[in-house]
């Protein structure tokens, strides 16, 4: 993919991430105590919504390529050899999939059991 | 007067293993010049001081240097404007040093080169021979003006940041000057330029530090030519194709 392809898609994020992150700090710390908004049941009962479910979808989405993106910038001006480029690219694609599926996991698991509630 | 005291980093890279400090006291006279004060430090104490210079007047880009820490023109600073008890004279950060204070440019102008800074046209005759000028409003000049004031100091390049780090960046020179020749209504090789700077260590690793356009002496902006030039990068397409160019104009015969 072009550079600047990658690079619209990091500001996007950014902008996007900024309204998902300020919506959840808003749910967490505002319409919630936050000492009700953190305890267990609470964050179940989250979970098993289905619009919160899409919206911390979108929100790991959001910001994991956002942050492995800003990371794989901040690598290529570290070094700056061929295999390093392909190795940090490929990385960046991995570790994107990799944290994306794991947080997914959890939301699946809280949905469709495996969690006690 | 008193003396200025003159510090010079030396540094030779075939006998010396790091750089060193040396002082000089050169006598100090009004309007004295970094430059002069150097040129006198050779002439008269040290005749093993390396510097490159050569029109004196801030017109050829030779005599770049840090002087007190920041990159400047070592003929365009006067001693005392610095209002320091010494005046530092060193080589430019990011490049390698030739000798005391000469550094090697071949990859600034190499990266210089790469970015096409030149007008690029279809009608190659027409350059190659010119039977007229190309029409070219004041407006349309004004645009690219500033750009053209670049002396290749190199200066904007050793204040980078990013060229600190990434060997393989443009550097804020040769963007500022494909962003000169891009958006020149002249000019139709915009697509050259922005395909080369659209990459991994392109034009996306400037992070607009701005270093560049504080430290210019011709009061060129780089910075500011590297934004508007990744509106083009960004979109992918250059102002002007083959063909696109301003075209071949006349002026009216005079009556005699």
């Amino acid at each position: 993919m072009k550079e600047s392809r990658l690079m619209l898609i990091q500001y996007a994020t950014a902008v996007v991430a900024v309204v998902l992150v300020s919506v959840h700090l808003i749910m967490q710390g505002v319409i919630y105590p936050y000492s009700t908004a953190i305890s267990f049941s609470n964050m179940l009962s989250v979970y098993r919504n289905g619009f919160y479910a899409i919206f911390l979808e979108a929100l790991l989405v959001i910001v994991l390529v956002h942050g492995f993106n800003g990371v794989r910038i901040i690598l290529h001006e570290l070094r700056q050899s061929a295999p390093w480029t392909r190795w940090v690219d490929a990385g960046t694609v991995v570790a994107i999939v990799a944290a994306v599926a794991y947080g997914t996991r959890t939301i699946i698991l809280a949905i469709f059991g495996g969690v006690a509630g | 007067m008193s003396d200025v005291r003159l510090v010079v980093q030396r540094f030779d890279p075939f006998r010396d293993e790091k750089p060193r400090l040396v002082e000089y006291a050169v006598p100090r006279r009004e309007g004295m010049t970094v430059l002069d004060a150097l040129l006198y430090a050779r002439d008269y104490l040290d005749h093993s001081i390396g510097l490159r210079f050569s029109c004196r007047q801030a017109s050829c880009g030779s005599c770049g240097m840090k002087i007190n820490g920041r990159p400047r023109l070592a003929c365009y600073t006067q001693v005392d404007e610095l209002s320091t008890e010494k005046v530092l004279a060193q080589p430019m950060d990011n490049f390698a040093i030739i000798k005391d204070l000469v550094t090697d440019l071949e990859s600034f102008f190499a990266k210089h080169r790469e970015l096409t800074p030149h007008l690029v046209r279809a009608d190659t005759q027409e350059v190659e021979h010119p039977t007229a000028e190309f029409l070219m409003s004041p407006e349309e000049l004004e645009r690219v003006l500033q750009f053209t004031y670049c002396i290749k100091c190199g200066l904007c390049t050793s204040s980078c940041p990013t060229v600190a780090t990434d060997s393989k960046f443009p550097g804020p020179q040769a963007m500022a000057q494909a962003y000169r020749y891009t958006v020149d209504v002249r000019d139709e090789g915009g697509d050259l330029r922005l395909a080369a700077l659209d990459d991994a260590h392109g034009i996306w690793r400037c992070h607009f530090a701005g270093s560049c356009s504080a430290v210019c002496p011709k009061g060129v902006d780089p910075a500011l030519g590297i934004q508007l030039l990744k509106r083009h990068v960004m979109s992918g397409k250059a102002p002007r194709k083959q063909g696109e160019g301003a075209k071949v104009w006349s002026p009216p015969a005079q009556k005699q």
